[in-house]
């Protein structure tokens, strides 16, 4: 029970009124982020960085972690009123929303996504609260081989469950990578790649990658796929929302499936988007009304939504825990950790208790504040949707420079951004994954040092990777999913048809 | 003009097959083999471009397989890429982006934010010219707030507002 206590500790830390207005302000900017298009929880978390970079850690990250909330549930107002997924991760949530707010039951639609997104987040947040300070404390015992070993199966996960090409997934983790490694080398001090470029030798910045990939990228897409709003009309009946909630327990089979799921696929780096998915093909399959699924199914909005926050939530366990990061925005978080001058991982529940019980504290209201926020604010955001993006989309391009330039005040920086901006239009829709490619950038360095610093140790031989029970586990594992495309391939159609149904591509 | 997907997906293959050409011949520069403390820098780099070329290189291969297989089949023809009126759409929308940081290189962020909205709202969403006007001000004045006054993060001013004696 060590862990309550310290919970209850963090909930003082969190529940000051300053931290707590705090925690308002980033639920309400994060729903923007959400509803609108072309600006993602990755993206909105990179651009309010830098203006953070001056305040307290703890406020900075209950400020970064309630925006991510806020963008979570943002991206579901937009799903169900308009068909128009604000967020990757809730691209599933059109399929069984959408129709039942055409068929009148909007208002219905709304409360049933948020209640059991607020669910899901719930159980991804005690799964933290009981497991974080369990995963540190094994955590404590790793060497530089077994960080490399983790990072190894970070990246074999994102090859072996992508579901698409492994082929494309090998060359984005290997080109973030390569980004991450642009600029001077840690250990010699030497410049790397820079290729006489002199305002490369500081090295790219992850918040320009993100930047460009998730925020112009999305927003060339956006524009390509020609944006028109045939919203429904959504008038909030508080009698509707009670009644819907006290509907929701009768899905209790659903809700603990897709949380599960969701927890699962957010502490291996899966995220929220293919959380979403995968519940939502497991809950056509098993569910007993699976064949209403796909015209306005309560059960189809409650599977992805419950998976989505859940793995959301919990994306932010092996990042505290590990100094891995379950998802894109988890991983913009952790670089932001970095900036801060913590350093995550296992260390920091030691070093600063008050910051970790802290964050964790504050998850449990400010998904609160979120679920009562995205619900009071849906007429507000039904009515800024109504503008055309001809008038939108330059506001969004215009937040998405301006956040480029101010991570480091350098013009360069803008360009880089939307070269970037170009890369992710198409790699979107080539079906190259772009999570991965941010999660590199971000580890990059460290699996680099990690891998050298075992070397040094072992005089260089990779027999060090294979030496101790847990490395030699944990590389197996790695190696296994890195041949899981293989071993598919090979024995056919059996889990074929269960991915494919997970790719289903963006409408 | 239409780019189909098959041409995409092998200009993308051969792009990022080159830049893992390009990071190999980097690395080269700090040496990629083994020295006496280890790894030398360039040995992961290298490592990478490797993994890229490889990486290029399948899918480029899988690319003309399933191509070549669709042909004989003699399946429906899939979705291009992109077609005439959609990337006149995205050029459109690119092209005073790019100009924006062109001007915001060498007069400042808020005249070429200003200038942006004013031709954006004026040419593609069609207003008035005084209210694009007044949206372009509106914008300035607001991000100027933001993060000058609020965020305390200096924006790039260029030559003409510090000739006004705005820092």
């Amino acid at each position: 029970m060590g862990n309550f206590g310290q919970l209850m500790d963090g909930f003082v830390v969190a529940l000051t009124m300053h931290h707590v207005m705090i925690m308002v302000i980033g639920v309400l900017l994060g729903l923007v982020v959400g509803v609108l298009p072309g600006l993602g929880a990755p993206n909105g978390v990179s651009l309010l960085l830098p203006l953070t970079f001056t305040m307290d850690p703890i406020a900075a990250i209950i400020l970064l972690t309630s925006m991510y909330w806020g963008a979570l549930f943002g991206g579901s107002t937009t799903s169900i009123l308009f068909n128009i997924p604000g967020e990757p991760s809730s691209v599933a949530t059109t399929f069984d929303g959408h129709p039942m707010a055409k068929q009148g039951e909007a208002v219905r639609a709304l409360t049933l996504a948020f209640g059991s997104a607020g669910f899901g987040a719930m159980v991804g947040v005690v799964v933290i609260t009981l497991l974080s300070g369990w995963v540190a404390n094994f955590a404590l015992q790793f060497g530089s081989p077994e960080y490399f070993a983790v990072y190894f199966m970070a990246f074999a996960s994102f090859i072996g469950m992508a579901g698409g090409s492994p082929f494309k997934t090998l060359v984005c983790i290997m080109l973030g990578l390569a980004v991450g490694t642009v600029g001077m080398d840690t250990i010699s001090g030497e410049g790397r790649l820079t290729f006489g470029i002199t305002q490369l030798t500081n090295g790219i910045s992850f918040l320009i990658v993100v930047i460009g990939l998730f925020g112009i990228g999305e927003l060339l897409l956006t524009i390509d796929e020609g944006y028109k709003f045939e919203g429904v009309k959504a008038k909030l009946s508080l009698r509707v929302i009670l009644r819907t909630l006290a509907e929701l327990p009768r899905y209790w089979v659903t809700l603990l499936r897709s949380a599960l799921i969701g927890c699962w696929m957010g502490i291996t780096p899966g995220g929220p988007t293919a959380a979403s998915f995968m519940s939502y093909a497991l809950g056509r399959r098993f569910s007993r009304r699976g064949k209403y699924f796909g015209k306005g199914e309560p059960e189809g909005i409650v599977a992805p939504e419950t998976a989505d926050h859940s793995a959301g939530s919990c994306a932010l366990l092996p990042m505290l825990a590990l100094g891995v990061p379950g998802s894109a925005t988890a991983a913009v978080m952790m670089g932001g950790l970095m900036i801060w001058g913590l350093s995550p991982g296992p260390m920091l529940f030691t070093t600063r208790p008050d910051f970790v019980w802290g964050l964790i504290a504050s998850m449990y209201l400010g998904n609160v504040i979120a679920v009562v926020l995205v619900l009071a604010t849906v007429p507000i955001f039904a009515w800024i949707l109504r503008a055309p993006f001809t008038v939108v989309g330059p506001l969004i391009a215009i937040i998405c420079l301006i956040g480029a330039y101010t991570v480091s005040n350098h013009i360069f920086d803008i360009w880089v951004a939307l070269a970037f901006g170009l890369v992710g239009y198409v790699f979107k829709k080539l079906d190259y994954p772009l999570a991965p490619f941010v999660l590199a950038v971000v580890l990059g360095d460290k699996a680099e040092d990690a891998f050298r610093q075992s070397m040094l140790s072992s005089g260089g031989s990779l027999s060090v990777f294979f030496e101790g029970s847990l490395v030699a586990t944990m590389m197996g594992i790695g190696i296994l999913l890195l041949s899981l495309p293989l071993l598919t391939a090979l024995f056919g159609g059996l889990f074929r048809r269960g991915a494919e149904e997970g790719q289903t591509s963006r409408p | 003009m239409e780019i189909t997907r098959k041409t995409m997906e092998v200009a993308t293959a051969v792009l990022t097959g080159s830049v893992g050409a390009l990071i190999c011949y980097g690395s080269t520069e700090n040496g990629i083999g083994w020295g006496p403390g280890g790894p030398e820098p360039g040995y992961f780099p290298f490592g990478i471009g490797c993994l890229i070329l490889l990486g290029s290189l399948a899918t480029l291969v899988q690319t003309v397989w399933k191509h070549a297989g669709v042909h004989h089949a003699g399946a429906v023809p899939e979705e291009p890429f992109i077609n005439g009126a959609r990337l006149r759409l995205l050029v459109a929308f690119v092209l005073p982006i790019v100009a924006m940081t062109a001007i915001s290189a060498w007069l400042g962020l808020y005249i070429g934010m200003g200038l942006y909205i004013f031709y954006t709202m004026r040419v593609s969403a069609g207003f008035r010219t005084l209210t694009s006007l007044a949206a372009a001000l509106l914008v300035i004045a607001l991000n100027f707030i933001v993060f000058e006054k609020l965020f305390m993060v200096p924006l790039l001013k260029g030559p003409i507002l510090e000739y006004f004696g705005i820092y």
